[in-house]
């Protein structure tokens, strides 16, 4: 990879110190709306690098726990979900979800709100007001304040989510499987070129239209490349990646694949969100030891 | 494999007796208010090939709509063009891809979506059930108007062959090319994937997930507004507004969709009007609806309708 920012690990350290000034101050409340017999769904407020305060969805299964736990981080999309669309909603009977709106999604969107495209690239030109910071600084408060619930089995944590997921875990304690879909900073600037699809065509766009700043860019991007990470990411880890001639295929990642510290479970897309998605799902529930997975997937993806 | 879909699945809405009056009476509303198209160039966004702007229109309760319109840099001097109808979650795309097949694109954002939520923005989870008791102010009431108001941007262009307006979308976006296409005589040819917002009651039976789960949560904590619910929502099924497209459509489902269960495409499919239609079932696939095989069948389809390729 481009040769690893000299204040790599001092960059993240001052990021994560300037996290720990800020207690997250958590409040929930409960949503009866989304509550149903076998879950609690609550809203979360609590605050994150800034400071700033941020919103998750909570949901707790009924019952004695203690429960595994998946951590959705956050996303590039303006929408914040309660869990991802598609999944059956009984995953909150077996699992505590814990969904996180980063800084500029719906439900943190003030004082920012965030712009798609756009937020690829705000404030790329300088490490230190890169939205990504705050958005990583986002994502650890969020799976620090999941680790505090004494509902939950620290021993099955999964984090899951685009190259976010990935980071959060190498930044911080406490995942204990990764799922991660790599799409916004696996060798950013030099993928960048090669397509024409958002997120990374925001790069292009940026580029093209301030192009003196190609190499504060190359620099920015250089401190969140997933290669950098991979020696710190030790958790048994799901990689999903794109077809086989996509852009983020096995094929292009597999320097990412062998420099991971944890076990790796590469999974190439097979360009269907059921076999895609179903995989996925069985692969948490093999990890977290629920052995009757089916009864918790959408209708339609069980035998 | 999940066990197979029935593919003359009877979905259990039926149409209101003043359907059609209803949505007069909506369109009638909606012609009184000028539609105040705007577009601004985009510079960021634009590139050698592609100009892109970002567009602003006036919509039903005097709702301003955003959307993202692109034009070919090179182009004859007046083009085809499709309109991009968006899914439920996501943000619309800036369809630079459509302009470089030779259309002028539209991508638009209707009310709620980011960039068009100033006026009306009951959020996501919530736009499925926004007023869902009343017709007369249910969130998809203005929301659909938005997209087929649309067609009058388009219109006002002068750029735009009139005679050459196609529609696509996948999911929600699916939904609203059905209605649109319904709606809109000025549309000549329609994509819909995966369609949304059909068959709705029997959906929300057939799966768990959201968005329609939405109306499960609505309905275990208001049981007692079943009827109104059901009586609501009977005004903006795409099943009822299905009879009423005579455009050529191609539909796309995935069998083992887990958003849009495929029993409600089939139903939506057999009650299209249109004498050119064609349904694609793509097994193995989920909410995708086999958009990697069949990416190249909307093209095709399109390229014949629009671009008068053979």
């Amino acid at each position: 990879m481009d040769q690893l920012p000299r204040n790599f690990r001092e960059y993240w350290q001052e990021t994560l110190a300037g996290l720990a000034r800020y207690p997250a101050s958590p409040e929930l409340e409960a949503i009866p709306l989304r509550s149903t017999a076998f879950a609690t769904l609550y809203g979360l407020r609590l605050t994150s690098i800034g400071p700033y305060r941020l919103f998750g969805y909570l949901s707790i299964p009924t019952g004695t726990g203690p429960f595994p736990a998946i951590y959705y981080t956050p996303k590039y999309q303006s929408v914040h979900e309660i869990i991802p669309q598609g999944t059956a909603n009984l995953q909150r009977s077996r699992y505590i979800t814990f969904s996180l709106a980063g800084r500029g999604q719906r439900n943190a969107d003030t004082p920012y709100a965030a712009m798609f495209p756009g937020l690829l690239t705000e404030g790329i030109g300088d490490p230190t007001t890169y939205i990504f910071r705050g958005i990583l600084a986002d994502s650890v408060r969020g799976l620090e304040f999941l680790l505090t619930r004494r509902e939950l089995d620290p021993t099955r944590v999964v984090v899951v989510g685009n190259d976010v997921a990935l980071i959060t875990a190498a930044l911080t304690g406490g995942a204990t499987h990764v799922v991660t879909t790599p799409a916004l900073f696996y060798k950013t600037a030099e993928l960048a070129a090669r397509t024409q699809t958002y997120p990374l065509e925001e790069i292009n766009d940026y580029l093209r239209m301030f192009p003196a700043r190609a190499e504060a860019v190359r620099r920015t991007l250089a401190y969140y490349d997933l290669r950098a990470f991979a020696p710190r990411a030790a958790a048994p880890t799901l990689l999903m990646t794109g077809a086989p001639g996509t852009l983020l295929d096995g094929q292009a990642l597999k320097p990412l694949i062998d420099a991971l510290a944890g076990r790796v479970t590469a999974h190439e897309s097979e360009q269907s969100l059921y076999r895609d998605g179903l995989y996925a799902e069985q692969w948490m529930a093999a990890q977290c030891g629920i052995d009757d997975s089916r009864s918790i997937l959408p209708e339609h993806w069980r035998d | 494999m999940p066990k197979a879909v029935s593919t003359d699945y009877q979905s259990r809405v039926r149409k209101p007796d003043d359907f059609d009056a209803f949505w007069e009476d909506v369109l009638r509303q909606a012609a009184a208010i000028p539609l105040g198209a705007e577009v601004v160039p985009d510079p960021l966004r634009t590139s050698n090939d592609v100009e892109v702007f970002e567009a602003f229109y006036t919509s039903l309760d005097h709702v301003r709509v955003a959307s993202w319109y692109c034009r070919p840099a090179r182009r004859a001097e007046r083009a085809p063009a499709i309109m991009l109808l968006p899914g439920y979650q996501m943000d619309p795309p800036i369809p630079k891809e459509w302009a470089r097949k030779g259309y002028i694109a539209l991508s638009v954002a209707p009310r709620g979506k980011l960039r068009s939520n100033r006026q009306f923005n009951p959020g996501y989870p919530n736009l499925l059930t926004h007023n869902i008791v009343d017709r007369h102010t249910y969130a998809y009431r203005g929301f659909y108007v938005d997209a087929w108001r649309g067609l009058d941007f388009l219109l006002s262009r002068p750029e735009v062959d009139g005679t050459r307006i196609g529609v696509a979308g996948s999911s929600q976006g699916g939904g609203l090319a059905i209605t649109t296409a319904a709606m809109r005589p000025e549309v000549r040819a329609a994509a819909a994937g995966v369609p949304y917002l059909c068959g709705i009651m029997d959906a929300i039976e057939l799966t768990h997930t959201y968005p329609y789960e939405e109306i499960n949560d609505y309905l275990r904590l208001h049981p007692e507004r079943r009827t109104e619910v059901e009586t609501t929502l009977a005004y903006f099924d795409g099943i009822n507004f299905a009879e009423r497209i005579t455009c050529p459509i191609v539909v796309n489902i995935g069998l083992q969709d887990n958003v849009c269960p495929p029993e409600t495409g089939y139903a939506l499919f057999n009650r299209i009007g249109a004498s050119d239609k064609q349904l694609d079932p793509y097994d193995g696939h989920g909410h995708d609806g086999g958009r990697s095989r069949h990416g190249a069948i909307v093209d095709r389809f399109f390229a014949q309708h629009l671009l008068n390729e053979r």
